[in-house]
C-alpha cells in the first residue's frame, strides 16, 4: 500500500512537473509571439493545420468529447454545490440530539423548547412580540406507494417529509413562500405543503404539470390534501413534503411509549453574526436535555461531503481523459515535424531561431486544443439549467435525495478552458522541443 | 464462468474479444510473413506505437473502473428468477424500525412455534435479520469523526455462513468464537486500521443510534476481504442484554427505541412463485398490523436505494461511451498518420505482389495488436491494483467496488474493439492506394 502511494507520488511529481514545465514555456512563447520583434511563421503553422484537416479534425474531436464531459460533469458537481449553499439562513441555529450531525438519526424529545438552551442563548434568540423566532421539526424519510404512469404498475419511491410544529413560522425561518392559489396549512386535517420538485414529481403521477392545491396524495396509509405549493427556492426544501408535526409522527412511527420525539429545534439569532457563538455556547454550556447545535449554514456545508466526493471523482475522470487527448495531440505533432522537417530546416535556413519553431508548434497544438476544446465547451454550457437528481451528505449517514439544476458557471468555463490550454501545451511541448532541436542541414540531406 | 453464457453483455465482450483473438492467431500461422512485418511496422516508429499504448491503456483504465462500479450495482438490482433473497422491512417509513417481535414470526426455527409461513417455503438456512448499531469509540461527541465510528451488523452468528453475501466461505472458528465469547465482534480491515485496533484487542463503543447504549467489544475474528472491510459483526444476544440493562438501571423503563430495534429481516425463496405467497403472508398477516410491514426482493430494494444515483450513473454510463471514442479517435489519428506517411510503401507491397486485402489486413493487425495488449495490459494493472488495495472506494454506499475477473475481457473486448474502428477507414484507404498515382507523386 505504501509503495503504491510513494508511486502514485512519484508519478504525479512527474506529471507535475511536465505540466508546470509547458505551462512556462508555453507562457514564454506567448510572450515571444506578443514582442514586436517577433516573426513566429504562424501562417505557414495555420495551413498546415488546413492541409491536414482530417488529422486536425480527428485530433480536435477528441478534445471535444473530453472537454464536454468534462463541463458535464462539473455542471453537475457545482449545481449541487449551489443547491447546498441556498439553503440555510446565516441567523438559524439548528440544534440536534448530542452526537447526531443529521437530522435523520436525531431525537429530540417533545420537551425540547427555547428554555432548553443556555440562558444566554435564550437572550440572544430573535423575539416576535411574546413569540421567539423558533420552531420544533420532525423529519421522516416515507416510503411512498404509487402506480408508475408508464408501467401502470405498482411503485415505490422515497420521500422526504418534514412535520413542523408553526409552519408559518417555519416558512419565515427558511425564507420559503408559497405559489398563488395555495396556503400554508391549519394542521387540523391531514394537509400537506409540497416542496416544487416534489410538486413535479407527484404531477407526473396524475398526468399533470405539477400537483396544486386541492389535489390529494397518498403517503403511509392515507391521503394528504394539498394546501399549497412551494415557491422553487433553489434549496433542499424543494425537494421536500410539509405537514403538521403531529400528524406526521403519529403516521410515520415517530410516537413512542416514552411521547412524540422531533428531529430538531431551529432558531433564529437576531444578529447572524452571532450564530457561531450561539451554537457553541449551547455545545459548551450544560443542558438539562444532551443536545448539539450548529448553524444551519454549517449543517449544509456538512452536507456538500458527496459534493466534494463526486468533484475529486470528476477531476480524476477528467485527468485520465486528458492524458489520452494530450498523447494523442502528441502522436498528431510527432507526425506533423517528422513531415515537415525539411520546411523547418528551411525556416530555419531562412533565420527563424530556435525559439521561434518552438512557439510556432506550440501554438499550433494549441490551435488544435482550442478548436476542439471550445466547441466540447459550447456544447457543454447547453446543459445549464437541466434538472438532475443526487444525493447530498455528510458521509457519516442519512443525507438527503434532491432534484438541482446543472449549472455552468465562470467557474465551469474556467476549469474547461484551463484543461484545453495544460492539454494544448503539454501535448505540444514534447513534439515542439523536438522540432526546435532538428539540425537544419542533417533534415535537407 | 457461468456468468460468460447467462450475461449477455459478458457474452459480447468475449466474442469481441475472442474472435480477432483466435483470427490473429490463424492468421500469423498461415501468413508468418505478414505478422513479421506488421510488428517491424509498429517498431519502426516505437514512439508512436508506445504513445497510442499509453493512451488506450490510460482509458482502458477508466472504462474498467467505471464498469466495475456500474456492473457491481446492476448486479444488486438485476432480479433472479431462482434461489433469491427477499427484505422485509417497515412498510411506510426509512429508515425501517420495527419491533424485535416481528422476527420471531419469520424465523424458521424448529423450536419456534409463532413461525408465520411454509417451512417448505423458508427453511432455518433461508432467514437472518438484521438491527444496525453504530458508536464510536471517542467518548467526546466534538472529538467523534469518521475514523473513530464503528458500525455493527447486530445478528444472530449462525446466520452469517448460510445468508451473509460473501461470507459463505467465513471460517466455522470465527462463527464459534462469536457465539462464545459475549462481547466479540468480527471487524473489517479497513475498520480495524482506522480505530488501530488488532484482533484480540478490547475497547469501548459510544453509541450514536442508540443513546445511552455503550458497548465493551472485544475482536475475535477479521472478516475476509472485500465488501465488510469497513463494517463490523455483533451477536446480536449481547445487544438485547444491554437493552434489558438499560430498562434495570432505568426502573423497568424500556429504551425509548427498544422496541424500533430490528432493522431488516432477510428470506430466501427458491424461485417467483414461492416469493409471492411469502410476500402475500407477510404484507397481509394480522400479526403486523400495528406496524404493517413490506416484503419484497432485495433487488427491488437495491434499485429504489439507487434511485437518487439514476442521473450519476447515466453520467458514467455516457462516460464510457465517451471514452470509447475517445480511444477509436486516438487510434484512427496514430493509424492514419502513418498510413499516409507510409503509401508508397504500400504501393511498393502491391508492386511485389501483395494483394489488397493483405495490405487490409496489415494495417488492422497493427492496430488491433496495439489495442488488444495495451486493453489486455491495462485491465489485468486495474485487476490487480484496486483488488490488492481493497476495492475502488465510493464512500456513499459504505462499500468498495472490486474488479471482477471478467474485466480481462473487457478489456480485451475494448482494445481490439475500438482499434478496429478506430482503424477501419484509415486500412481501407491503405487497401485503396493507387500505384500508379503514388509513383507519379514521387516521380
Amino acid at each position: 500500500m505504501k509503495l503504491l502511494f510513494y508511486l502514485f507520488l512519484v508519478v504525479a511529481l512527474l506529471v507535475g512537473l511536465i505540466v508546470m514545465a509547458a505551462l512556462l514555456t508555453g507562457l514564454a512563447a506567448i510572450v515571444h509571439l506578443l514582442l514586436p520583434v517577433a516573426k513566429v511563421p504562424l501562417r505557414y503553422n495555420l495551413r498546415n493545420l488546413q492541409v491536414r484537416w482530417k488529422t486536425t479534425a480527428i485530433t480536435a474531436l477528441a478534445f471535444t468529447v473530453v472537454i464536454f464531459l468534462l463541463t458535464w460533469m462539473l455542471a453537475f458537481v457545482q449545481g449541487m454545490n449551489h443547491l447546498v449553499k441556498n439553503s440555510g439562513h446565516p441567523g438559524n441555529i439548528i440544534v440536534l440530539a448530542a452526537g447526531s450531525n443529521d437530522e435523520t438519526y436525531s431525537n429530540l424529545p417533545a420537551s425540547v423548547d427555547v428554555r432548553l438552551l443556555p440562558k444566554n442563548v435564550q437572550e440572544m434568540v430573535l423575539k416576535d412580540g411574546d413569540n421567539f423566532w423558533a420552531v420544533r421539526e420532525v423529519y421522516v424519510v416515507v416510503n411512498q406507494e404509487f402506480i408508475h404512469p408508464k408501467t401502470k404498475e405498482l411503485d415505490r419511491r422515497f420521500v422526504q417529509m418534514r412535520g413542523v410544529d408553526d409552519v408559518k413560522m417555519a416558512a419565515r425561518l427558511h425564507g420559503l413562500e408559497l405559489q398563488p392559489g395555495g396556503q400554508w396549512f391549519s394542521g387540523k386535517t391531514y394537509e400537506v405543503v409540497l416542496g416544487a420538485s416534489v410538486a413535479k414529481k407527484f404531477g407526473a403521477d396524475l398526468g399533470k404539470d405539477a400537483v396544486e392545491p386541492g389535489d390529494e396524495v397518498q403517503l403511509g396509509s392515507r391521503k394528504w390534501r394539498v394546501s399549497g405549493v412551494m415557491k422553487a427556492s433553489g434549496s433542499t426544501f424543494a425537494n421536500e413534503v410539509w405537514a403538521r408535526d403531529i400528524h406526521v409522527q403519529e403516521s410515520f412511527g415517530r410516537k413512542t411509549e416514552t411521547g412524540p420525539s422531533y428531529s430538531s429545534y431551529v432558531v433564529r439569532i437576531k444578529d447572524p453574526s452571532l450564530a457561531d457563538k450561539a451554537s457553541d455556547l449551547v455545545d459548551q454550556e450544560r443542558t438539562t436535555e444532551a443536545i448539539t447545535a450548529m448553524t444551519e449554514k454549517k449543517y449544509y456545508e456538512n452536507l456538500s461531503q458527496t459534493n466534494l466526493q463526486f468533484m475529486v471523482a470528476a477531476i480524476i475522470v477528467a485527468i485520465m481523459m486528458s492524458i489520452g487527448g494530450v498523447l494523442s495531440v502528441m502522436n498528431t505533432m510527432f507526425a506533423a515535424i517528422s513531415q515537415r522537417s525539411k520546411d523547418i530546416a528551411v525556416l530555419r535556413l531562412l533565420g527563424y531561431g530556435r525559439w521561434q519553431i518552438l512557439a510556432s508548434f506550440l501554438m499550433e497544438s494549441l490551435v488544435i486544443a482550442l478548436v476542439g476544446g471550445l466547441l466540447g465547451l459550447a456544447l457543454g454550457s447547453l446543459l445549464n439549467g437541466l434538472t438532475a437528481t443526487s444525493v447530498v451528505a455528510s458521509g457519516t449517514g442519512g443525507g438527503k435525495s434532491i432534484v438541482f439544476a446543472l449549472v455552468v458557471d465562470q467557474l465551469v468555463v474556467f476549469a474547461g478552458l484551463a484543461l484545453i490550454v495544460v492539454m494544448g501545451l503539454v501535448g505540444g511541448l514534447i513534439p515542439s522541443l523536438s522540432a526546435m532541436r532538428l539540425r537544419p542541414l542533417e533534415s535537407l540531406r | 464462468m457461468t456468468e460468460l453464457f447467462t450475461n449477455p453483455l459478458l457474452l459480447l465482450c468475449a466474442v469481441i474479444a475472442f474472435v480477432p483473438l483466435l483470427a490473429g492467431i490463424v492468421l500469423i500461422a498461415l501468413f508468418p510473413k505478414l505478422f513479421l512485418l506488421v510488428v517491424k511496422n509498429l517498431r519502426r516508429n516505437l514512439l508512436r506505437t508506445v504513445l497510442t499504448t499509453v493512451a488506450i491503456m490510460f482509458l482502458v483504465f477508466m472504462v474498467t473502473v467505471i464498469l466495475t462500479v456500474v456492473y457491481t450495482l446492476d448486479l444488486f438490482t438485476t432480479e433472479k428468477s431462482k434461489d433469491f433473497k427477499l427484505i422485509v422491512m417497515e412498510r411506510w417509513q426509512l429508515p425501517s424500525q420495527m419491533p424485535p417481535t416481528h422476527a420471531k414470526y419469520l424465523d424458521p426455527d424448529p423450536k419456534n412455534s409463532q413461525f408465520l409461513l411454509d417451512r417448505k417455503d423458508v427453511t432455518p438456512n433461508d432467514f437472518m435479520s438484521w438491527s444496525f448499531y453504530a458508536g464510536s469509540t471517542e467518548p467526546d461527541p466534538k472529538k467523534r469523526n469518521l475514523n473513530n465510528l464503528a458500525f455493527f451488523f447486530v445478528m444472530n452468528p449462525h446466520h452469517i455462513r448460510p445468508m451473509m453475501d460473501d461470507l459463505g466461505d467465513l471460517d466455522p472458528k470465527l462463527v464459534e468464537a462469536l457465539v462464545q465469547t459475549r462481547r466479540g465482534c468480527l471487524m473489517g480491515r479497513e475498520r480495524m486500521e482506522a480505530l488501530d485496533k488488532k484482533v484480540g484487542e478490547r475497547f469501548s463503543v459510544y453509541g450514536l443510534n442508540y443513546k445511552d447504549i455503550d458497548l465493551e467489544f472485544e475482536i475475535v475474528g477479521q472478516l475476509p476481504e472485500g465488501r465488510y472491510n469497513k463494517n463490523a459483526i455483533m451477536n446480536e444476544d449481547y445487544f438485547t442484554q444491554a437493552m434489558n440493562k438499560y430498562a434495570l438501571k432505568n426502573n423497568g423503563k424500556k429504551h425509548p427505541l427498544d422496541m424500533k430495534r430490528l432493522n431488516l429481516i432477510w428470506l430466501r425463496v427458491p424461485d417467483d412463485a414461492t416469493y409471492k405467497r411469502v410476500a402475500a403472508k407477510v404484507e397481509s398477516a394480522s400479526v403486523f398490523a400495528d406496524l404493517p410491514v413490506k416484503c419484497e426482493t432485495a433487488s427491488s430494494a437495491s434499485s429504489r436505494f439507487l434511485e437518487p444515483f439514476r442521473d450519476l450513473l447515466r453520467i458514467m454510463k455516457w462516460l464510457v461511451v465517451a471514452i470509447l471514442i475517445s480511444m477509436s479517435l486516438v487510434v484512427a489519428n496514430a493509424i492514419s498518420i502513418s498510413v499516409r506517411e507510409r503509401q508508397t510503401e504500400m504501393a511498393v507491397l502491391k508492386v511485389v505482389g501483395y494483394q489488397p486485402r493483405q495490405i487490409l489486413a496489415m494495417v488492422l493487425g497493427e492496430s488491433m495488436l496495439v489495442g488488444g495488449t495495451s486493453g489486455l495490459l491495462a485491465s489485468t494493472l486495474t485487476f490487480w491494483l484496486f483488488n490488492s488495495i481493497g476495492g475502488i472506494p465510493f464512500p456513499l454506499l459504505w462499500f468498495a467496488f472490486f474488479v471482477p475477473w471478467h474485466a480481462l475481457i473487457w478489456g480485451l473486448a475494448i482494445g481490439f474493439g475500438t482499434s478496429l474502428l478506430g482503424s477501419i477507414l484509415p486500412a481501407w484507404s491503405a487497401r485503396s492506394v493507387k500505384v500508379s498515382e503514388v509513383f507519379a507523386k514521387v516521380a
